[in-house]
């Protein structure tokens, strides 16, 4: 708990209506989207601009405050939950787009902006950035950096890092530091800026971000799959792939949530397959067209219904109901754990083969969605953990699921991030000396360890002291 | 440490509460969020604030109230939730809990559970303080003027229009026959509300005779009171809701369909079954009564089905570009979104723009406008950029809250529109 004296303190800092501190603040932002975790921070408050935040930061690195910083909270790894008490640093008032230059085809931001908002913004200017992931309706553009989102999109255009050209960041002592700058190319020293991507909060507070964007594609064509056998259709995105083209998103869903399609597939199809696979192809409107025809021949020779969407409208329900995946099958169990393991291409038939087998072992449902594309998969085992018996099952079989994926060359999480849901893997997903060199990068950029401690790396019993 | 059955209307929708997953989705449709940007404003936070609750883990202390309250019950959430919880019903369910264990504040105590379920005597109330307006209050511009006496105690100088001075009850008789010559092809009940009871008895007026010219008898039973939105939904208080809901009930009992001009009252009476029946006898009563409510534009498309020459533009409107602003308790409660559209679009004596989120919530919601004053302005805002990007001259709506809301917008910005009910555009 931190003292009256210190929240008098912040008060004066930021101002009164910026420091929440009342019962029901503090138990609103306890939480984010997973359902494992929650601990209920002591003060939140709310910067108004990068002096606030060197501000709360110095006062906080002075006298041993955790601070948490956290966005929208929409994160699915507990990284935005301040499991070690303190400050929970909330963006989402620092929310400007500062600018959107067509000619740079660059837009600099706050870290509240929510993603969404950015996209429609970017809309009007013919742009777009490409991270996609599914909490766009809530997830604010620091988050999106903090935690390297991915998506659908990133099959084709690739995760967050590789749109980030400049960051502004307030290092746990207070000072604001600039790294990168405005141009796609920049060969000026370490690569800085990437330690801070997908720092999770963990290195320093993104207080300004400049982002590259791309010229919004003029046409895309979705399409939908549907396959009686999850492994043909891990197969036919392999063959899909290997025909020369590369779709800007191919997503999956499995028949737990089906729901979703209902009236936009016919039943009969929907009851009797396994998976669906959502395609989308994007460019100028000739290719869109050949590459939409290609794929549509490849699928037909596997799946049981191939449907390229007539229109915008169709399309967007197809995609809507991807989106709605991970509250679906949430809302299926008292308690789902929710992995984002990404393993190559190649070898996803024998991950979704090999994962089923350990489910049908230790007796507990899985159901599988993710952007099959690139590999990246989200396996949710569905238990209740109240029911110690098999929530211990649920925990040996995502283990298992775990152990799978690293042993086909896969990673431990794809674009969730590490946060505390994952860090009892970490140490068998990463080299030791890897592990080791992130501790020293920490303890040189944070050595109160104020900066969200308690995530990524479990802490050793000498390392937990509040 | 409390136990599930402090909290009645709450234990029973335990399923409903723990249907939220905290995906965030709603951050995004929230409006009351979108201007806060604080967790405690979105369905997301108001479910973990009430489950915790629920929970034993937070007391009704008066910031759980202030966050209850601080809701537009607009549904936007809940229509776009991906495991599809029904935000606005853990609301009210939190909101009866709290009165139910609090008590209401005496003013509201007094015109909630003694004068609004009393009809006559409300409607003298109206009458007085609209008499004291005029002798206290300085006149402004044109029709509006600020409100009557005890309402702008509660309302904060909103510009809204004047108390009618003659109201719709003592206007009209109880039984509207169609014209001579015009043969009777279905009888019906109209619930006025309050708002076009004592607000805007023309528009009242209008739709009877719009009915009657086109073959519809239009009863309007003298035992019809107050529909009950602001005392259940928005003040928690199910008893004198109850008491409400069967004095309607009752004044109902021989029509086939009733019809309202106010999608709030609509959707307030439909929703007697859902909040309301703590019996078996009442649930069949009021889900046999809901079944019964139409809002106007749906019984005219779907129902009635006039065709489109039955729709004459009244001649001071003809030629005028006219946008639609639909009411949360029309689309989203009781999903009427295509038929006043369907109707707008067939009319060839106007030009119709549809505005940009058209759907959204204009931030009106009753009680909710008076506790949370600035913050429902604000909203409006949104609301009022959108009317303005259309150039349209006329806002044409179907709920007198919404109406009251818009006008007291454009008159802020000093915009031309005229806001009027979508049935005042006829002859």
């Amino acid at each position: 708990m931190i003292s009256a004296k210190h929240i008098d303190k912040l008060r004066e800092t930021i101002g009164e209506k910026n420091v929440l501190t009342t019962a029901e603040d503090l138990l609103a932002y306890s939480y984010d989207a997973t359902n494992l975790w929650s601990h209920r921070p002591d003060v939140v408050v709310f910067p108004a601009c990068t002096e606030h935040i060197s501000r709360i930061l110095q006062y906080a690195n002075e006298n041993g405050i955790p601070v948490t910083p956290r966005g929208g909270g929409t994160n699915v790894s507990g990284g935005s939950i301040p499991i070690k008490g303190g400050i929970v640093l909330c963006m989402t008032r620092m929310n400007r787009i500062i600018e959107v230059n067509k000619n740079n085809l660059n837009a600099t931001v706050e870290p509240g902006v929510i993603l969404q908002d950015f996209n429609t913004a970017l809309a009007e200017e013919g742009l777009f950035f490409p991270p996609d992931p599914q909490s766009f309706a809530g997830c604010t553009m620091g988050g999106v950096v903090a935690e390297n989102s991915g998506g659908p999109s990133c099959l084709k255009y690739g995760v967050t890092k590789q749109y980030v050209l400049g960051l502004e960041v307030v290092l746990a002592s207070g000072e604001a530091v600039k790294l990168g700058g405005l141009t796609p190319k920049n060969r000026t020293g370490y690569e800085l800026i990437m330690l801070f991507t997908g720092s999770e909060g963990t290195l320093g507070v993104i207080s300004k971000i400049t982002l590259r964007l791309l010229p919004a594609p003029p046409s895309n064509q979705t399409m939908v799959a549907v396959f009686s056998d999850v492994a043909v259709a891990g197969e036919t995105v392999s063959s899909i792939i290997a025909s020369g083209v590369l779709p800007s998103k191919i997503e999956f869903v499995d028949n737990w949530t089906f729901e979703k399609f209902r009236g936009l597939l016919p039943d009969k199809i929907l009851d009797n397959s396994q998976v669906i696979l959502l395609i989308q192809v994007d460019g100028l409107p000739a290719a869109v067209e050949a590459e939409t025809e290609q794929i549509a021949a490849i699928c037909k020779n596997t799946a049981g219904e191939v449907r390229v969407a007539e229109n915008t409208a169709e399309a967007e329900k197809y995609w809507q109901a991807r989106s709605a995946h991970f509250s679906d099958i949430s809302s299926r169990a008292h308690t789902i754990v929710n992995e984002d393991v990404s393993v190559p291409r190649e070898k996803i038939a024998d991950f979704i083969r090999q994962s089923q087998e350990s489910a049908r072992k230790h007796d507990v449902p899985i159901s599988f969605a993710g952007h099959v594309g690139d590999g990246n998969f989200h396996p949710v085992v569905l238990t209740d953990n109240r029911d110690k018996e098999h929530f211990a099952r649920a925990l040996k079989c995502v283990e298992e699921i775990i152990e799978i994926a690293l042993s086909l060359g896969g990673v431990l999480s794809g674009e969730h991030g590490i946060g505390l849901e994952k860090q009892r893997f970490l140490k068998r997903a990463m080299d030791p000396v890897a592990i080791e060199i992130m501790k020293q990068i920490k303890h040189l950029l944070d050595p109160n360890n104020i900066l969200n401690p308690g995530k990524i790396w479990e802490e050793s019993p000498d390392e937990d002291q509040s | 440490m409390k136990t599930n059955l402090d909290y009645a209307q709450l234990s029973k929708r335990r399923e409903e509460l723990d249907k939220c997953t905290k995906c965030g989705f709603c951050m995004s449709y929230c409006p009351v969020y979108q201007e806060e940007l604080t967790e405690t404003s979105v369905a997301r936070g108001k479910i973990m604030l009430v489950r915790a609750l629920l929970d034993g883990d937070l007391t009704l202390t008066d910031e759980m109230e202030n966050q209850l309250n601080k809701c537009t019950l607009c549904m936007a959430c809940a229509e776009n939730c991906p495991a599809y919880t029904d935000v606005p019903a853990l609301i009210t369910a939190a909101r009866a809990d709290r009165t139910d264990k609090q008590g209401l504040p005496y003013a509201y105590r007094f015109i909630y559970r003694w004068l609004l379920p009393r009809r006559q005597l409300f409607g003298y109330a109206v009458k007085i303080a609209s008499w004291f307006q005029g002798i206290f209050l300085p006149k402004t511009k044109g029709t509006i003027r600020h409100l009557a006496m005890f309402l702008s105690a509660l309302g904060k100088g909103r510009h809204i229009p004047e108390i009618a001075p003659r109201f719709l009850r003592q206007s009209v008789p109880e039984v509207n026959l169609p014209p001579e010559g015009v043969k009777t092809t279905v009888t019906l009940g109209y619930f006025t509300g309050c708002m076009t009871d004592f607000v805007f008895p023309e528009l009242g007026k209008k739709i009877i005779s719009f009915l009657t010219n086109n073959g519809v008898e239009v009863i309007v039973p003298r035992g019809q009171g107050c529909c009950g939105a602001p005392v259940f939904l928005g003040a928690g208080d199910f008893t004198t809701g109850r008491k409400m809901a069967d004095s309607n009930v009752r004044a109902f009992k021989d029509v086939d369909y009733i019809i309202t001009d106010c999608a709030t009252c609509a959707s307030a009476m439909k929703d007697y079954a859902k909040y309301l029946a703590d019996t078996p006898e009442r649930a069949e009563e009021y889900a046999a009564f809901g079944a019964k409510v139409k809002d106007i534009t749906e019984f005219l498309v779907d129902i009635l089905q006039l065709p489109a020459e039955a729709y004459r533009v009244a001649p001071e409107y003809r030629g005028k570009t006219v946008t639609w602003h639909e009411p949360c308790h029309l689309g989203r409660h009781l999903g009427v979104k295509e038929q006043p559209r369907k109707i707008l679009e067939s009319l060839p004596d106007i030009q119709y723009v549809e505005m940009p989120d058209a759907d959204r919530c204009c931030g009106m919601a009753g009680a909710f406008s008076i506790k949370h004053y600035d913050l429902s302005r604000k909203i409006a805002e949104k609301k009022i950029a959108s009317i303005d990007s259309t150039g349209a001259d006329i806002v044409v709506t179907d709920c007198p809250g919404c109406e009251i809301q818009l006008i007291d917008g454009i008159t802020r910005k000093n915009m031309p529109q005229k806001v009027m009910h979508i049935m005042e555009l006829f002859e």
